[in-house]
């Protein structure tokens, strides 16, 4: 049986790379915080691999043709895509990937009766990816990645159900098909609110994104499910917000459990709320119970 | 203007993704738009919105949010805190309501 040692959900936002020598200083501080926070504890982890479930942007496939998710099973995963360099601001890296973990996970989910769909090449990755490896600093913690690419944003999107029950196959997966004694960290990348490429693209927020933030650290998944409907996060901000359903894939693999955050800021040139949640993955462990699950079916 | 109106079959997608993907293309748009236009099935309408930068006509038409504010930088500008805000600010001059920013 593997564990998952690690989970946190965290923005993407390009801004946070391009845009933030021109921030104000309490919001580099709260970006400081938060991603310091992250790549201590990732660290501290002694994961042996990462999976990184975060929207594709239609990066990767053409709109006709569009995977709900792609696994990217490379043996080492470069970036930012050549196009996307500028608008990043970020240098080059290579992370090394995990490719028995992601032909697990490609075999473990279709058993499952979740259709995932894989490339062995380098997937194309912009902010999605590229963001948390900087900010976070994943190459220098030297854990292999299996980047998931998901469909956040091209209709029909997958809802909240649907990730839930993709997440607790997830887990499913990590307890049973995974190595013994394999240490899994889990990241969702994506949101807060924003609406790239829409009428309101300067539009942040604020109270969705404190809402959502309680809400994920509060450990209460059957709200959680109740409430984050498609239509409340497009309302939050159109074809942007609800690439949360990243972190909802993460929450549905570690089931209900407390969360911390490390801030909140909405800085209108990075166009997107900025705040994370690390959950505790030894919360039930202390208190002598076990991950419940809400009242819901897979 | 959300997703509601988003037309997967819209030729402009195919156009987008391939710029992003292939520096060649990009450098053939630049010298020659139309000879580039020329290459995908756009219907009349989709083709003059993009020539008149009238994004606005082009969501309504159903070209994906996310795309076409690729497509704004693909025109405008692509370096962040620099052609990628005049990019970023000509999309959102167009889609709430001055139409074509070309």
């Amino acid at each position: 049986m593997a564990q998952i040692v690690f989970a946190a959900g965290a923005p993407h936002a390009p801004g946070l790379i391009g845009l933030l020598a021109a921030a104000p200083s309490e919001v580099r501080d709260v970006v400081a915080s938060t991603y310091g926070s992250l790549a201590e504890a990732i660290a501290g982890a002694r994961a042996d691999v990462l999976i990184v479930f975060a929207n594709d942007h239609l990066t990767n496939s053409r709109v006709r043709a569009y995977p709900d998710f792609l696994i990217g099973m490379a043996a080492e995963h470069r970036g930012p895509h050549e196009w996307f360099k500028p608008w990043i601001g970020c240098d080059d890296y290579r992370v090394k990937g995990a490719p028995q973990v992601a032909e697990a996970l490609l075999d473990g989910m279709t058993r499952r009766g979740i259709r995932m769909f894989a490339e062995s090449g380098n997937l194309k990755f912009d902010d999605n990816i590229s963001v948390p490896v900087h900010l976070a600093k994943l190459q220098d913690a030297g854990v292999p990645m299996v980047p998931v690419l998901q469909n956040c944003t091209v209709p029909p999107i997958p809802d909240q159900h649907r990730c839930y029950a993709v997440g607790r196959a997830l887990g499913a997966l990590i307890r049973d098909d995974l190595p013994a004694g394999m240490r899994v960290a889990l990241l969702g990348s994506g949101g807060l609110s924003h609406e790239p490429g829409g009428a309101r693209y300067y539009f942040i927020d604020e109270a969705f994104d404190r809402w959502f933030l309680d809400l994920v650290a509060s450990g209460d998944h059957d709200r959680l499910l109740r409430e984050l409907t498609l239509e409340k996060m497009e309302a939050a901000g159109s074809g942007g917000t609800a690439e949360l359903l990243a972190w909802v894939v993460v929450l549905g693999a570690i089931g209900p459990r407390p969360g911390r955050s490390f801030g909140y800021a909405a800085h209108k040139d990075f166009k997107c709320g900025v705040g994370a949640v690390l959950w505790d993955m030894d919360a039930n462990r202390r208190s002598g119970g076990s991950p419940g699950s809400p009242g819901m079916t897979a | 203007m959300g997703l509601e109106k988003f037309n997967p079959s819209l030729a402009t997608h195919d156009l987008i993704q391939d710029l992003k993907w292939t520096p060649a293309l990009r450098d053939a748009f630049a010298a020659s738009e139309a000879s580039v236009l020329d290459r995908y099935a756009l219907r009349p309408d989709e083709r003059r919105a993009i020539e008149a930068r009238d994004f606005r006509a082009l969501y309504d038409m159903g070209l994906h949010p996310y795309l076409g504010g690729q497509l704004a930088r693909l025109i405008f500008g692509n370096e962040a805190g620099k052609g990628a805000t005049v990019a970023v600010n000509k999309l959102v001059e167009s889609l709430q309501g001055k139409g074509a920013v070309g």
